[in-house]
């Protein structure tokens, strides 16, 4: 057959191949040459360097909090989302009046990006007239306004909720999509053999979620680790770096304290870090793919 | 025991009320501050006096926004044609051919599709300026589009496999050309595919945040995010009703494509993983 099919599959591939590796590697190289110089705040290569990039960014206090807090902000989100979404989608898995629409309403934050959603945000945890603040003392939970965004120990907690809110759709597509593939009739068999709802939630549905949950969770870590736009349009990492998480600290080591050799080693760092969830990643989907 | 479908509908529609109440808050705060008159934005209230239908205008005039509309719709749409035009003979290689390296390519594809552009933007920023084309906009639109590419090709090849060869061998074996085949017979079938990816990629390039805030440094360059981050920051008063106003309509139109979009976003998202 192959004689009379007239393009070469490798000469199809390679546009896709070179641009995406072109727009990754080089710059990857860009970065490992940036993380042995010595480089001035222009990001002029001033001379070799050897390992004393990685010395600097390696005894920076900062790197350690900013570290702890991505953990608690990955963590916080990954797994806020994840007890939040399986049981809304086991909701729109049902046959119900208005399934679609239901459906629909859940997966529209999707639609915002992370910086018009992180800048509605501001606007609603401002201290004055925010509608955070409007809703809480109308309540009557808070007699005085918060500036939720001011302070470090509200900040944060706000940015992760953030975090959930722009997690949630794709989470719970996934689960829905999850939970149609498995088949009606074993819990109709689940039933007549008389087991409880729990026990057919924890002994069926649970196992042969397992694969979707994991991808789920995957994926969202490493959204989750890399994301930005949250936090950068936020709070900038502030008051003080006490919201910074790895990658706006990155960003600020690069772009605003000129630390450019040491922003080139956290780069590459996180790069590893991704390489491993990735690979991680590509085992679970190849494994899926292969069966 | 069991419910009638009636009232097992409204249970769940009132036990996901919360649900919606947190994800329809964004689209809420935006829209009430939008129609807020001037005036009654810092009060506390609700419901304003009147729908303030001049701020839709005043926000055209004052922030920036049609020129950084069309800066979006600019870079976004190249990065779509780029990226689809790319990715189609990709998808299509990957779906129709077996060869050496087929599956290394399929993995090094899935492995480029992690990587998120901030932990390489510093690299990017490097060889931008090396070669002198910062504030360029069409860079910015090759980027995208690079950054676009693997999930093109897994979304284009999941759906290709799916289209039967038969019709193609048909064509072929009344004489018309791999080619001809490719653009008459087989692209036709891919239609909604590639609709669905270009779509996916657009979006992703209208909202992208990193490399727009790094590579567009001057104010005519802006796209739709960073404009609207940049009315919001550094400056003394912020005027919420306009910049509400900007990112409604900003988010309005990617809001009604998702809303067509919803029954495909589980092939696309984990396009490959989740079958």
């Amino acid at each position: 057959m192959s004689a009379r099919l007239g393009f070469n599959p490798y000469l199809l591939m390679l546009p896709g191949l070179l641009i995406s590796g072109l727009v990754i590697l080089w710059p990857l190289g860009q970065l490992f040459v940036l993380s042995i110089s010595e480089v001035n705040r222009f990001g002029q290569i001033l001379g070799p360097d050897g390992i004393d990039n990685y010395a600097r960014v390696l005894s920076d206090p900062l790197l350690y909090q900013s570290l702890w807090r991505t953990v608690v902000w990955t963590v916080g989100i990954v797994g806020g989302t994840f007890v939040l979404a399986l049981p809304i989608a086991m909701a729109l898995s049902q046959d119900f009046i208005g399934r679609g629409l239901a459906r629909l309403l859940v997966m529209l934050p999707w639609a915002i990006s992370l910086a018009m959603l992180a800048i509605v945000g501001r606007w609603a945890l401002n201290g004055e007239s925010g509608t955070l603040n409007m809703i809480l003392s109308d309540v009557g939970i808070i007699d005085e306004n918060i500036a939720w965004l001011g302070q470090s120990g509200t900040a944060f907690p706000m940015q992760i909720i953030l975090g959930i809110i722009a997690t949630l759709p794709f989470t719970t597509t996934v689960l829905i999509g999850g939970l149609s593939s498995i088949p009606t009739d074993i819990y109709e068999v689940a039933r007549i053999e008389g087991a409880s709802w729990f026990a057919t939630f924890r002994r069926l549905t649970l196992p042969l979620l397992r694969p979707f949950i994991n991808i789920a969770i995957v994926l969202n870590t490493i959204y989750v680790f890399n994301s930005f736009p949250i936090i950068w349009a936020t709070t900038q990492g502030g008051p003080a770096n006490s919201t910074d998480i790895l990658v706006t600290y990155l960003y600020k080591l690069a772009f605003r304290f000129g630390r450019v050799g040491e922003a080139a080693v956290l780069s590459l760092v996180m790069f590893a870090l991704l390489l491993i969830f990735t690979l991680f990643y590509v085992r679970l989907a190849m494994r899926k793919d292969e069966q | 025991m069991t419910m009638s479908r009636a009232k097992k509908s409204l249970l769940i529609w009132l036990g996901l009320l919360p649900v919606f109440a947190i994800t329809l808050f964004p689209f809420l705060v935006m829209l009430l501050t939008a129609i807020k008159p001037k005036e009654e934005v810092f009060e506390r209230s609700w419901v304003p006096s009147r729908i303030a239908f001049e701020n839709f205008t005043a926000m055209w005039t004052q922030t920036g926004f049609g020129r950084a509309l069309l800066n979006s719709l600019y870079v976004s749409t190249l990065a779509t044609i780029l990226a689809i035009l790319i990715a189609i003979p990709a998808g299509y290689a990957l779906s129709r051919y077996r060869f050496i390296g087929r599956s290394s390519s399929r993995r090094f594809l899935l492995v480029t599709q992690m990587l998120s552009p901030i932990v390489l933007v510093l690299g990017i920023f490097r060889l931008l300026v090396i070669f002198g084309v910062l504030n360029d906009v069409n860079v910015v639109a090759v980027l995208y589009a690079g950054f676009n590419i693997a999930f093109s090709v897994w979304m284009l090849e999941s759906y290709f496999s799916t289209i039967p060869r038969d019709l193609e061998e048909a064509a072929w074996m009344e004489g018309a050309s791999r080619l001809k085949t490719l653009v008459k017979v087989f692209l036709p079938l891919a239609l909604p595919a590639i609709a669905v990816t270009a779509l996916f990629t657009f979006v992703n390039s209208w909202n992208e945040f990193v490399i727009a805030l790094t590579m567009l440094r001057r104010e005519g360059d802006f796209t739709l995010p960073i404009q609207i981050l940049s009315i919001v920051s550094g400056r003394y008063a912020v005027e919420w009703h306009l910049v509400m106003a900007a990112a409604f309509c900003a988010t309005l139109p990617v809001a009604v494509a998702f809303a067509w979009m919803q029954k495909f976003m589980l092939r696309g998202l984990t396009a490959g993983a989740v079958k």
